[in-house]
Protein backbone atom coordinates (compact mmCIF):
# COMPACT_ATOMS: atom_id res chain seq x y z
CA UNK A 1 0.00 0.00 0.00
CA UNK A 2 1.54 3.30 -1.01
CA UNK A 3 1.33 6.57 0.82
CA UNK A 4 -1.45 7.89 -1.36
CA UNK A 5 -3.71 5.04 -0.30
CA UNK A 6 -2.59 5.39 3.30
CA UNK A 7 -3.50 9.05 3.24
CA UNK A 8 -7.02 8.33 2.10
CA UNK A 9 -7.41 5.93 5.02
CA UNK A 10 -6.49 8.47 7.67
CA UNK A 11 -8.93 11.33 7.23
CA UNK A 12 -10.51 11.70 10.63
CA UNK A 13 -14.04 12.11 11.90
CA UNK A 14 -14.81 15.47 10.28
CA UNK A 15 -14.05 14.02 6.88
CA UNK A 16 -16.45 11.20 7.65
CA UNK A 17 -19.19 13.71 8.39
CA UNK A 18 -18.47 15.59 5.16
CA UNK A 19 -18.59 12.35 3.22
CA UNK A 20 -21.94 11.48 4.77
CA UNK A 21 -23.24 14.93 3.82
CA UNK A 22 -22.03 14.43 0.27
CA UNK A 23 -23.88 11.12 0.07
CA UNK A 24 -27.05 12.75 1.36
CA UNK A 25 -26.75 15.77 -0.91
CA UNK A 26 -26.01 13.75 -4.03
CA UNK A 27 -28.86 11.39 -3.33
CA UNK A 28 -31.21 14.34 -2.77
CA UNK A 29 -30.31 15.72 -6.19
CA UNK A 30 -31.41 12.51 -7.85
CA UNK A 31 -34.42 12.12 -5.58
CA UNK A 32 -35.58 15.61 -6.51
CA UNK A 33 -35.38 14.75 -10.19
CA UNK A 34 -37.22 11.48 -9.61
CA UNK A 35 -39.84 13.36 -7.62
CA UNK A 36 -40.40 15.73 -10.53
CA UNK A 37 -40.69 12.77 -12.89
CA UNK A 38 -43.16 11.12 -10.53
CA UNK A 39 -45.35 14.24 -10.35
CA UNK A 40 -45.28 14.53 -14.13
CA UNK A 41 -47.15 11.21 -14.31
CA UNK A 42 -50.03 12.38 -12.13
CA UNK A 43 -53.14 14.40 -13.01
CA UNK A 44 -53.16 18.05 -11.98
CA UNK A 45 -55.79 17.58 -9.27
CA UNK A 46 -53.59 14.99 -7.56
CA UNK A 47 -50.42 17.10 -7.72
CA UNK A 48 -52.23 20.07 -6.20
CA UNK A 49 -54.60 18.31 -3.84
CA UNK A 50 -52.86 15.14 -2.74
CA UNK A 51 -49.24 16.12 -3.32
CA UNK A 52 -47.84 13.39 -1.13
CA UNK A 53 -50.52 10.77 -1.35
CA UNK A 54 -49.71 7.37 -2.73
CA UNK A 55 -50.06 7.20 -6.50
CA UNK A 56 -53.63 6.34 -7.35
CA UNK A 57 -53.31 6.57 -11.06
CA UNK A 58 -50.11 7.12 -12.94
CA UNK A 59 -50.42 7.80 -16.61
CA UNK A 60 -48.74 9.44 -19.54
CA UNK A 61 -51.72 11.74 -20.05
CA UNK A 62 -49.71 14.88 -19.33
CA UNK A 63 -47.14 13.88 -21.91
CA UNK A 64 -49.77 13.03 -24.49
CA UNK A 65 -51.35 16.43 -23.99
CA UNK A 66 -47.96 18.08 -24.18
CA UNK A 67 -47.07 16.37 -27.44
CA UNK A 68 -50.43 16.79 -29.15
CA UNK A 69 -52.43 19.80 -27.97
CA UNK A 70 -49.43 21.78 -26.78
CA UNK A 71 -47.18 21.16 -29.82
CA UNK A 72 -44.12 20.26 -27.80
CA UNK A 73 -42.33 19.05 -30.92
CA UNK A 74 -42.63 22.46 -32.53
CA UNK A 75 -40.69 24.07 -29.70
CA UNK A 76 -38.33 21.15 -29.59
CA UNK A 77 -37.74 21.63 -33.30
CA UNK A 78 -37.09 25.35 -32.81
CA UNK A 79 -34.54 24.59 -30.10
CA UNK A 80 -32.97 21.87 -32.21
CA UNK A 81 -32.61 24.07 -35.31
CA UNK A 82 -30.94 26.75 -33.22
CA UNK A 83 -28.64 24.23 -31.53
CA UNK A 84 -27.54 22.36 -34.66
CA UNK A 85 -26.86 25.39 -36.82
CA UNK A 86 -25.26 27.44 -34.05
CA UNK A 87 -23.00 24.59 -33.08
CA UNK A 88 -21.98 23.76 -36.64
CA UNK A 89 -21.25 27.40 -37.42
CA UNK A 90 -19.46 27.95 -34.11
CA UNK A 91 -17.16 24.96 -34.55
CA UNK A 92 -16.52 25.79 -38.20
CA UNK A 93 -15.68 29.45 -37.54
CA UNK A 94 -13.69 28.98 -34.38
CA UNK A 95 -11.55 26.12 -35.63
CA UNK A 96 -10.74 27.98 -38.85
CA UNK A 97 -9.89 31.14 -36.95
CA UNK A 98 -7.83 29.33 -34.34
CA UNK A 99 -5.96 27.42 -37.02
CA UNK A 100 -5.21 30.62 -38.90
CA UNK A 101 -3.81 32.26 -35.78
CA UNK A 102 -1.87 29.25 -34.57
CA UNK A 103 -0.30 27.91 -37.78
CA UNK A 104 0.81 30.99 -39.62
CA UNK A 105 3.32 33.68 -38.83
CA UNK A 106 2.07 37.08 -39.85
CA UNK A 107 2.03 40.66 -38.76
CA UNK A 108 -0.72 41.34 -36.25
CA UNK A 109 -0.84 37.75 -35.03
CA UNK A 110 -0.60 38.76 -31.38
CA UNK A 111 -3.21 41.41 -31.96
CA UNK A 112 -5.52 38.76 -33.38
CA UNK A 113 -5.14 36.58 -30.29
CA UNK A 114 -6.11 39.45 -28.01
CA UNK A 115 -8.78 40.71 -30.40
CA UNK A 116 -10.65 37.42 -30.27
CA UNK A 117 -10.40 37.34 -26.48
CA UNK A 118 -12.16 40.70 -26.09
CA UNK A 119 -15.58 39.10 -26.43
CA UNK A 120 -15.13 37.36 -23.08
CA UNK A 121 -14.93 40.66 -21.22
CA UNK A 122 -18.29 42.00 -22.24
CA UNK A 123 -21.56 41.08 -20.64
CA UNK A 124 -24.03 39.79 -23.24
CA UNK A 125 -26.47 42.54 -22.34
CA UNK A 126 -24.13 45.30 -23.46
CA UNK A 127 -24.46 44.62 -27.17
CA UNK A 128 -28.01 43.38 -27.31
CA UNK A 129 -29.69 46.69 -28.16
CA UNK A 130 -27.49 47.39 -31.21
CA UNK A 131 -27.87 43.74 -32.23
CA UNK A 132 -31.62 44.13 -31.89
CA UNK A 133 -31.44 47.12 -34.26
CA UNK A 134 -29.38 45.09 -36.76
CA UNK A 135 -31.83 42.20 -36.61
CA UNK A 136 -34.73 44.55 -37.10
CA UNK A 137 -33.06 46.00 -40.19
CA UNK A 138 -32.38 42.52 -41.54
CA UNK A 139 -35.94 41.45 -40.73
CA UNK A 140 -34.70 38.64 -38.51
CA UNK A 141 -36.75 39.36 -35.40
CA UNK A 142 -38.77 36.19 -34.73
CA UNK A 143 -36.44 34.21 -36.94
CA UNK A 144 -34.20 31.53 -35.43
CA UNK A 145 -31.41 32.92 -37.60
CA UNK A 146 -31.06 35.89 -35.23
CA UNK A 147 -30.29 33.64 -32.27
CA UNK A 148 -28.10 31.39 -34.40
CA UNK A 149 -25.96 34.26 -35.67
CA UNK A 150 -25.42 35.78 -32.26
CA UNK A 151 -24.76 32.42 -30.59
CA UNK A 152 -22.21 31.36 -33.15
CA UNK A 153 -20.44 34.72 -33.27
CA UNK A 154 -19.51 34.18 -29.64
CA UNK A 155 -16.25 32.44 -30.50
CA UNK A 156 -13.85 33.91 -27.94
CA UNK A 157 -13.51 30.89 -25.69
CA UNK A 158 -13.46 28.22 -28.44
CA UNK A 159 -10.90 30.20 -30.44
CA UNK A 160 -8.73 30.52 -27.36
CA UNK A 161 -8.88 26.82 -26.53
CA UNK A 162 -8.33 25.68 -30.10
CA UNK A 163 -5.49 28.14 -30.72
CA UNK A 164 -3.67 26.70 -27.72
CA UNK A 165 -4.18 23.24 -29.10
CA UNK A 166 -3.06 23.96 -32.66
CA UNK A 167 0.02 25.80 -31.43
CA UNK A 168 1.18 22.74 -29.56
CA UNK A 169 0.83 20.43 -32.55
CA UNK A 170 4.30 19.64 -33.94
CA UNK A 171 5.01 21.24 -37.28
CA UNK A 172 6.12 17.92 -38.77
CA UNK A 173 2.56 16.67 -39.02
CA UNK A 174 1.61 19.67 -41.11
CA UNK A 175 4.74 19.39 -43.27
CA UNK A 176 4.18 15.68 -43.86
CA UNK A 177 0.69 16.46 -45.08
CA UNK A 178 1.95 19.17 -47.41
CA UNK A 179 4.68 16.90 -48.80
CA UNK A 180 2.00 14.32 -49.52
CA UNK A 181 0.51 16.92 -51.80
CA UNK A 182 -2.15 18.38 -49.55
CA UNK A 183 -3.05 22.02 -50.01
CA UNK A 184 -3.56 24.36 -47.05
CA UNK A 185 -7.23 23.59 -46.90
CA UNK A 186 -6.86 19.82 -47.24
CA UNK A 187 -4.11 19.77 -44.62
CA UNK A 188 -6.47 21.50 -42.25
CA UNK A 189 -9.56 19.49 -43.04
CA UNK A 190 -8.05 16.03 -43.39
CA UNK A 191 -5.18 16.14 -40.92
CA UNK A 192 -5.18 18.97 -38.43
CA UNK A 193 -8.88 19.36 -37.66
CA UNK A 194 -9.47 15.67 -36.88
CA UNK A 195 -6.58 15.79 -34.43
CA UNK A 196 -8.35 18.54 -32.52
CA UNK A 197 -11.42 16.40 -31.92
CA UNK A 198 -10.96 16.12 -28.12
CA UNK A 199 -10.91 19.91 -27.84
CA UNK A 200 -13.77 20.22 -30.30
CA UNK A 201 -15.70 17.74 -28.17
CA UNK A 202 -15.22 19.91 -25.08
CA UNK A 203 -16.20 23.02 -27.03
CA UNK A 204 -19.31 21.27 -28.31
CA UNK A 205 -20.42 20.09 -24.88
CA UNK A 206 -19.96 23.49 -23.25
CA UNK A 207 -21.55 25.34 -26.14
CA UNK A 208 -24.49 22.94 -26.51
CA UNK A 209 -25.45 23.34 -22.88
CA UNK A 210 -25.27 27.10 -23.20
CA UNK A 211 -27.14 27.28 -26.49
CA UNK A 212 -29.81 24.72 -25.59
CA UNK A 213 -30.58 26.33 -22.25
CA UNK A 214 -30.08 29.96 -23.22
CA UNK A 215 -32.77 32.25 -22.04
CA UNK A 216 -31.85 35.85 -22.76
CA UNK A 217 -31.42 35.87 -26.55
CA UNK A 218 -34.64 33.96 -27.36
CA UNK A 219 -36.50 36.18 -24.90
CA UNK A 220 -35.38 39.27 -26.79
CA UNK A 221 -35.46 38.01 -30.37
CA UNK A 222 -38.17 35.34 -30.51
CA UNK A 223 -41.40 36.94 -29.42
CA UNK A 224 -43.93 35.14 -31.60
CA UNK A 225 -45.20 32.06 -29.82
CA UNK A 226 -44.57 29.55 -32.61
CA UNK A 227 -40.90 30.57 -32.76
CA UNK A 228 -40.15 30.04 -29.09
CA UNK A 229 -37.75 27.50 -27.63
CA UNK A 230 -38.10 24.81 -24.97
CA UNK A 231 -36.99 26.97 -22.00
CA UNK A 232 -39.55 29.58 -23.05
CA UNK A 233 -42.27 26.94 -23.29
CA UNK A 234 -41.46 25.72 -19.78
CA UNK A 235 -41.55 29.29 -18.55
CA UNK A 236 -45.05 29.63 -19.95
CA UNK A 237 -46.21 26.70 -17.78
CA UNK A 238 -44.24 27.52 -14.65
CA UNK A 239 -45.34 31.14 -14.58
CA UNK A 240 -48.89 29.96 -13.87
CA UNK A 241 -48.28 27.03 -11.63
CA UNK A 242 -51.81 26.56 -10.30
CA UNK A 243 -53.22 26.10 -13.79
CA UNK A 244 -50.47 24.24 -15.57
CA UNK A 245 -48.42 22.44 -12.95
CA UNK A 246 -49.03 19.15 -14.75
CA UNK A 247 -47.71 20.46 -18.05
CA UNK A 248 -44.84 22.18 -16.28
CA UNK A 249 -43.81 18.90 -14.70
CA UNK A 250 -44.11 16.95 -17.93
CA UNK A 251 -42.28 19.53 -20.05
CA UNK A 252 -39.54 19.95 -17.43
CA UNK A 253 -39.04 16.21 -17.20
CA UNK A 254 -38.98 15.78 -20.95
CA UNK A 255 -36.49 18.61 -21.32
CA UNK A 256 -34.23 17.47 -18.51
CA UNK A 257 -34.09 13.72 -18.00
CA UNK A 258 -32.86 12.64 -21.47
CA UNK A 259 -30.04 15.18 -21.34
CA UNK A 260 -29.04 14.09 -17.85
CA UNK A 261 -29.03 10.44 -18.93
CA UNK A 262 -26.69 11.36 -21.78
CA UNK A 263 -24.49 13.21 -19.32
CA UNK A 264 -24.39 10.26 -16.93
CA UNK A 265 -23.47 7.87 -19.74
CA UNK A 266 -20.66 10.11 -21.00
CA UNK A 267 -19.83 11.68 -17.64
CA UNK A 268 -16.19 10.58 -17.58
CA UNK A 269 -15.38 12.15 -20.91
CA UNK A 270 -17.42 15.26 -20.25
CA UNK A 271 -15.99 15.91 -16.81
CA UNK A 272 -12.46 15.35 -18.11
CA UNK A 273 -13.20 17.87 -20.82
CA UNK A 274 -14.49 20.39 -18.29
CA UNK A 275 -11.35 19.98 -16.22
CA UNK A 276 -8.93 20.29 -19.11
CA UNK A 277 -10.79 23.01 -20.94
CA UNK A 278 -11.32 25.26 -18.00
CA UNK A 279 -8.87 27.37 -16.11
CA UNK A 280 -5.85 25.62 -17.46
CA UNK A 281 -6.79 26.44 -21.05
CA UNK B 1 9.80 23.23 -49.67
CA UNK B 2 8.20 25.79 -51.86
CA UNK B 3 7.66 29.15 -50.36
CA UNK B 4 4.11 30.14 -49.67
CA UNK B 5 3.53 33.51 -51.25
CA UNK B 6 -0.19 33.66 -50.89
CA UNK B 7 -1.59 34.38 -47.50
CA UNK B 8 -3.72 31.41 -46.60
CA UNK B 9 -4.22 32.60 -43.03
CA UNK B 10 -6.50 35.37 -44.28
CA UNK B 11 -8.96 32.83 -45.62
CA UNK B 12 -8.88 30.96 -42.36
CA UNK B 13 -9.41 34.09 -40.29
CA UNK B 14 -11.88 35.97 -42.44
CA UNK B 15 -15.22 34.18 -41.83
CA UNK B 16 -14.85 34.13 -38.07
CA UNK B 17 -13.49 37.64 -38.06
CA UNK B 18 -16.45 39.04 -39.97
CA UNK B 19 -19.16 37.43 -37.86
CA UNK B 20 -17.33 38.24 -34.66
CA UNK B 21 -16.91 41.82 -35.81
CA UNK B 22 -20.59 42.17 -36.72
CA UNK B 23 -22.16 40.60 -33.66
CA UNK B 24 -19.61 41.07 -30.89
CA UNK B 25 -17.32 44.02 -31.54
CA UNK B 26 -19.57 46.40 -33.48
CA UNK B 27 -22.48 46.12 -30.98
CA UNK B 28 -20.16 47.04 -28.13
CA UNK B 29 -18.99 50.19 -29.89
CA UNK B 30 -22.51 51.00 -31.03
CA UNK B 31 -23.80 50.63 -27.47
CA UNK B 32 -21.21 53.15 -26.29
CA UNK B 33 -22.30 55.57 -28.99
CA UNK B 34 -26.04 55.09 -28.44
CA UNK B 35 -25.70 55.84 -24.74
CA UNK B 36 -24.97 59.44 -25.76
CA UNK B 37 -28.27 59.80 -27.57
CA UNK B 38 -31.88 60.09 -26.64
CA UNK B 39 -33.70 57.52 -28.73
CA UNK B 40 -36.49 54.98 -28.48
CA UNK B 41 -35.35 52.82 -31.39
CA UNK B 42 -37.86 54.16 -33.89
CA UNK B 43 -37.99 57.95 -33.91
CA UNK B 44 -35.28 60.50 -34.29
CA UNK B 45 -31.90 60.19 -32.54
CA UNK B 46 -31.04 63.27 -30.53
CA UNK B 47 -27.48 63.73 -29.33
CA UNK B 48 -27.52 64.57 -25.63
CA UNK B 49 -23.92 63.99 -24.55
CA UNK B 50 -23.67 62.54 -21.08
CA UNK B 51 -27.18 63.52 -20.06
CA UNK B 52 -28.34 59.89 -19.82
CA UNK B 53 -25.52 59.14 -17.39
CA UNK B 54 -26.33 62.25 -15.35
CA UNK B 55 -29.96 61.26 -15.21
CA UNK B 56 -29.11 57.69 -14.18
CA UNK B 57 -26.91 58.92 -11.35
CA UNK B 58 -29.08 61.79 -10.14
CA UNK B 59 -32.77 61.05 -10.68
CA UNK B 60 -33.90 59.51 -7.36
CA UNK B 61 -36.07 56.90 -9.05
CA UNK B 62 -33.32 55.64 -11.39
CA UNK B 63 -30.59 55.86 -8.78
CA UNK B 64 -32.77 54.00 -6.29
CA UNK B 65 -33.45 51.17 -8.70
CA UNK B 66 -29.79 50.93 -9.61
CA UNK B 67 -28.54 50.93 -6.03
CA UNK B 68 -31.08 48.29 -5.08
CA UNK B 69 -30.05 46.11 -8.03
CA UNK B 70 -26.38 46.57 -7.17
CA UNK B 71 -27.02 45.74 -3.53
CA UNK B 72 -28.68 42.49 -4.56
CA UNK B 73 -25.83 41.57 -6.89
CA UNK B 74 -23.40 42.32 -4.11
CA UNK B 75 -25.27 40.03 -1.71
CA UNK B 76 -25.06 37.27 -4.30
CA UNK B 77 -21.35 37.83 -4.68
CA UNK B 78 -20.60 37.94 -0.95
CA UNK B 79 -22.54 34.74 -0.36
CA UNK B 80 -20.71 33.13 -3.24
CA UNK B 81 -17.30 33.98 -1.86
CA UNK B 82 -18.07 33.22 1.78
CA UNK B 83 -20.16 30.08 1.36
CA UNK B 84 -20.08 28.66 -2.13
CA UNK B 85 -16.33 28.78 -2.74
CA UNK B 86 -15.40 27.07 0.58
CA UNK B 87 -18.00 24.38 -0.08
CA UNK B 88 -16.64 23.87 -3.58
CA UNK B 89 -13.13 23.56 -2.17
CA UNK B 90 -14.16 21.00 0.42
CA UNK B 91 -16.15 19.00 -2.13
CA UNK B 92 -13.21 19.09 -4.53
CA UNK B 93 -10.80 18.01 -1.79
CA UNK B 94 -13.00 15.06 -0.81
CA UNK B 95 -13.23 13.90 -4.41
CA UNK B 96 -9.53 14.51 -4.95
CA UNK B 97 -8.82 12.41 -1.84
CA UNK B 98 -10.65 9.53 -3.44
CA UNK B 99 -13.61 9.47 -1.08
CA UNK B 100 -15.76 6.42 -1.71
CA UNK B 101 -18.49 7.32 -4.19
CA UNK B 102 -16.53 10.12 -5.79
CA UNK B 103 -17.90 9.46 -9.30
CA UNK B 104 -21.41 9.48 -7.88
CA UNK B 105 -20.73 12.83 -6.15
CA UNK B 106 -19.23 14.35 -9.26
CA UNK B 107 -22.14 13.38 -11.46
CA UNK B 108 -24.76 14.45 -8.90
CA UNK B 109 -23.12 17.78 -8.12
CA UNK B 110 -22.43 18.61 -11.75
CA UNK B 111 -25.81 17.46 -13.14
CA UNK B 112 -27.78 20.67 -12.48
CA UNK B 113 -25.38 22.39 -14.87
CA UNK B 114 -27.31 20.70 -17.67
CA UNK B 115 -30.73 21.81 -16.46
CA UNK B 116 -32.37 24.87 -18.01
CA UNK B 117 -33.06 27.74 -15.63
CA UNK B 118 -36.87 27.54 -15.85
CA UNK B 119 -36.67 23.89 -14.79
CA UNK B 120 -34.43 24.80 -11.87
CA UNK B 121 -36.97 27.39 -10.79
CA UNK B 122 -39.69 24.77 -11.19
CA UNK B 123 -37.76 22.27 -9.05
CA UNK B 124 -37.46 24.89 -6.34
CA UNK B 125 -41.18 25.55 -6.69
CA UNK B 126 -41.87 21.86 -6.09
CA UNK B 127 -39.85 22.17 -2.89
CA UNK B 128 -40.78 25.58 -1.53
CA UNK B 129 -44.15 26.50 -3.01
CA UNK B 130 -46.89 27.49 -0.60
CA UNK B 131 -49.39 24.94 -1.88
CA UNK B 132 -47.56 22.03 -3.45
CA UNK B 133 -44.16 22.49 -1.80
CA UNK B 134 -42.47 19.56 -0.10
CA UNK B 135 -41.02 21.74 2.65
CA UNK B 136 -44.40 22.97 3.89
CA UNK B 137 -45.84 19.46 3.89
CA UNK B 138 -42.90 18.19 5.89
CA UNK B 139 -43.23 21.06 8.36
CA UNK B 140 -46.92 20.30 8.81
CA UNK B 141 -46.10 16.67 9.37
CA UNK B 142 -43.61 17.42 12.15
CA UNK B 143 -45.87 19.96 13.85
CA UNK B 144 -44.41 23.20 12.54
CA UNK B 145 -47.53 23.90 10.50
CA UNK B 146 -47.87 27.43 11.84
CA UNK B 147 -44.60 28.49 10.23
CA UNK B 148 -45.45 27.31 6.73
CA UNK B 149 -45.58 29.95 4.07
CA UNK B 150 -45.09 30.53 0.41
CA UNK B 151 -41.33 30.64 0.67
CA UNK B 152 -40.65 31.83 -2.84
CA UNK B 153 -42.98 34.79 -2.39
CA UNK B 154 -41.41 36.27 0.76
CA UNK B 155 -39.60 39.41 -0.42
CA UNK B 156 -36.99 39.23 2.36
CA UNK B 157 -35.92 35.78 1.20
CA UNK B 158 -35.98 36.60 -2.50
CA UNK B 159 -32.34 37.25 -3.19
CA UNK B 160 -31.22 34.38 -0.96
CA UNK B 161 -33.46 32.01 -2.88
CA UNK B 162 -31.92 33.28 -6.10
CA UNK B 163 -28.51 32.59 -4.62
CA UNK B 164 -29.54 29.09 -3.57
CA UNK B 165 -30.69 28.35 -7.11
CA UNK B 166 -27.52 29.77 -8.66
CA UNK B 167 -25.38 27.78 -6.27
CA UNK B 168 -27.27 24.54 -6.74
CA UNK B 169 -27.06 24.92 -10.50
CA UNK B 170 -23.51 26.12 -10.82
CA UNK B 171 -21.51 24.69 -7.95
CA UNK B 172 -20.21 21.78 -10.03
CA UNK B 173 -18.19 23.82 -12.50
CA UNK B 174 -16.00 25.55 -9.93
CA UNK B 175 -15.60 22.27 -8.11
CA UNK B 176 -14.28 20.60 -11.26
CA UNK B 177 -11.81 23.45 -11.77
CA UNK B 178 -10.62 23.01 -8.19
CA UNK B 179 -10.22 19.25 -8.63
CA UNK B 180 -8.23 19.86 -11.77
CA UNK B 181 -5.98 22.35 -9.95
CA UNK B 182 -5.50 19.89 -7.06
CA UNK B 183 -4.46 17.16 -9.46
CA UNK B 184 -1.61 19.42 -10.66
CA UNK B 185 -0.09 19.56 -7.20
CA UNK B 186 2.86 17.23 -6.77
CA UNK B 187 2.06 14.38 -4.40
CA UNK B 188 5.58 14.49 -2.90
CA UNK B 189 4.87 17.43 -0.64
CA UNK B 190 1.57 15.91 0.42
CA UNK B 191 3.19 12.59 1.23
CA UNK B 192 6.01 14.07 3.24
CA UNK B 193 3.50 16.19 5.16
CA UNK B 194 1.51 13.05 5.82
CA UNK B 195 4.56 11.19 7.08
CA UNK B 196 5.39 14.10 9.36
CA UNK B 197 1.94 13.76 10.84
CA UNK B 198 -0.07 16.54 9.20
CA UNK B 199 -3.74 15.59 9.35
CA UNK B 200 -6.25 15.53 6.52
CA UNK B 201 -7.47 19.12 6.93
CA UNK B 202 -4.03 20.50 7.78
CA UNK B 203 -2.76 19.18 4.48
CA UNK B 204 -5.60 20.97 2.70
CA UNK B 205 -4.90 24.25 4.50
CA UNK B 206 -1.10 24.33 4.44
CA UNK B 207 -0.20 22.41 1.32
CA UNK B 208 -3.08 22.26 -1.14
CA UNK B 209 -4.72 25.69 -0.86
CA UNK B 210 -1.52 27.78 -1.06
CA UNK B 211 -0.71 26.06 -4.33
CA UNK B 212 -4.00 26.88 -5.98
CA UNK B 213 -4.41 30.55 -5.15
CA UNK B 214 -4.71 31.57 -8.78
CA UNK B 215 -7.47 29.07 -9.45
CA UNK B 216 -9.39 30.25 -6.40
CA UNK B 217 -8.95 33.86 -7.45
CA UNK B 218 -10.13 32.97 -10.93
CA UNK B 219 -13.28 31.28 -9.61
CA UNK B 220 -14.01 34.30 -7.40
CA UNK B 221 -13.63 36.66 -10.35
CA UNK B 222 -15.86 34.50 -12.53
CA UNK B 223 -18.35 34.52 -9.65
CA UNK B 224 -18.24 38.32 -9.53
CA UNK B 225 -18.90 38.65 -13.25
CA UNK B 226 -21.71 36.11 -13.00
CA UNK B 227 -23.38 37.83 -10.03
CA UNK B 228 -23.19 41.21 -11.78
CA UNK B 229 -24.70 39.94 -15.03
CA UNK B 230 -27.15 37.27 -13.84
CA UNK B 231 -30.58 37.66 -15.42
CA UNK B 232 -32.75 34.55 -15.87
CA UNK B 233 -33.29 33.66 -12.22
CA UNK B 234 -34.46 37.13 -11.24
CA UNK B 235 -36.63 37.43 -14.31
CA UNK B 236 -38.26 34.06 -13.71
CA UNK B 237 -38.84 34.58 -10.01
CA UNK B 238 -39.78 38.25 -9.97
CA UNK B 239 -40.85 39.10 -13.50
CA UNK B 240 -39.74 42.27 -15.26
CA UNK B 241 -40.33 44.30 -12.12
CA UNK B 242 -37.83 42.23 -10.15
CA UNK B 243 -40.20 41.00 -7.49
CA UNK B 244 -42.10 42.85 -4.78
CA UNK B 245 -40.29 46.15 -4.12
CA UNK B 246 -37.49 44.96 -6.37
CA UNK B 247 -36.53 42.23 -3.91
CA UNK B 248 -34.83 40.14 -6.57
CA UNK B 249 -33.91 42.96 -8.96
CA UNK B 250 -30.42 42.88 -10.48
CA UNK B 251 -28.57 45.11 -12.94
CA UNK B 252 -29.36 43.03 -16.03
CA UNK B 253 -33.04 43.03 -15.19
CA UNK B 254 -32.97 46.79 -14.60
CA UNK B 255 -31.34 47.07 -18.00
CA UNK B 256 -33.94 44.83 -19.62
CA UNK B 257 -36.78 46.77 -18.03
CA UNK B 258 -35.46 50.08 -19.33
CA UNK B 259 -34.53 48.80 -22.79
CA UNK B 260 -37.41 46.49 -23.64
CA UNK B 261 -40.16 47.78 -21.38
CA UNK B 262 -42.24 46.47 -18.60
CA UNK B 263 -44.45 43.69 -19.97
CA UNK B 264 -46.25 43.08 -16.74
CA UNK B 265 -49.96 42.24 -16.72
CA UNK B 266 -50.81 45.75 -15.56
CA UNK B 267 -49.92 47.04 -18.99
CA UNK B 268 -46.62 47.56 -20.72
CA UNK B 269 -44.79 50.79 -20.53
CA UNK B 270 -41.64 51.77 -22.27
CA UNK B 271 -39.96 55.13 -22.05
CA UNK B 272 -39.32 57.24 -25.10
CA UNK B 273 -35.63 57.03 -24.32
CA UNK B 274 -35.51 53.23 -24.07
CA UNK B 275 -32.47 52.76 -26.28
CA UNK B 276 -30.53 55.70 -24.84
CA UNK B 277 -31.13 54.78 -21.21
CA UNK B 278 -30.86 51.04 -21.89
CA UNK B 279 -27.42 51.34 -23.44
CA UNK B 280 -26.38 53.74 -20.68
CA UNK B 281 -27.20 51.14 -18.03
CA UNK B 282 -25.46 48.48 -20.12
CA UNK B 283 -22.34 50.66 -20.25
CA UNK B 284 -22.39 51.23 -16.49
CA UNK B 285 -22.76 47.48 -16.03
CA UNK B 286 -19.82 46.96 -18.35
CA UNK B 287 -17.70 49.45 -16.43
CA UNK B 288 -18.28 47.44 -13.27
CA UNK B 289 -17.33 44.18 -14.93
CA UNK B 290 -14.50 45.41 -17.13
CA UNK B 291 -11.53 45.54 -14.74
CA UNK B 292 -12.42 42.26 -13.13
CA UNK B 293 -12.92 40.61 -16.51
CA UNK B 294 -9.58 41.94 -17.66
CA UNK B 295 -7.77 40.38 -14.70
CA UNK B 296 -9.67 37.15 -15.19
CA UNK B 297 -8.68 36.95 -18.84
CA UNK B 298 -5.05 37.62 -17.96
CA UNK B 299 -5.16 34.68 -15.57
CA UNK B 300 -6.67 32.42 -18.22
CA UNK B 301 -4.31 33.74 -20.89
CA UNK B 302 -1.29 32.86 -18.82
CA UNK B 303 -2.79 29.49 -18.07
CA UNK B 304 -3.28 30.30 -14.37
CA UNK B 305 0.34 29.72 -13.42
CA UNK B 306 -0.35 28.12 -10.07
CA UNK B 307 1.83 25.13 -10.12
CA UNK B 308 4.95 26.16 -11.91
Amino acid sequence: MNNRDMMSKHQGKAAGVVKALLWIYSTCVFLLLLYMTYQSLRPKSDILGKTFAAPEKLSLDNYIRLLTEEHFFRYFGNSLVILVFSLALLVFLSSLTAYGIARYQFKGRRFCRVFFLIGMMFPAQLGVIPIFQIMKTLGLINSPLSVILVSSANISMPVFMLTNFFEKLPNEIYEAAVIDGAGEWTAFRKVMFPMASPVVFTVCITASVQIWNQFFLPLVFLQRDEMKTIPQLITKYTSNIMNTVDLAAAASTLATIPILLLFIIFSNRILDGVMSGGVKG
Amino acid sequence: MKKRKRRPYIWFLLPGFLLYLAFVIYPILAAGKLSLFEWNGIGEQVFVGFRNYKELFSAPDMMGQMLNALKNSLILFVLTVLIQVPIQLIMAYMIYSKARGKSYFQVAIFSPQFIATPVIVFLFTLLFDGNVGVVNRVMEAVGLGEYTRSWLRVPEFGIYIIWAMITWAGIGVGMMYFISAMKMIGTDSLESAYIEGAGFWKRLWYIVLPQMKMTILNIILIGYIFCMTVFDYSYLLGGTAGGINGSVDVMSLFFYRMAFGDNNPLGGRISNNSVGMGTTIACVLFAMVFVVALIQILIVYRGGKDNE
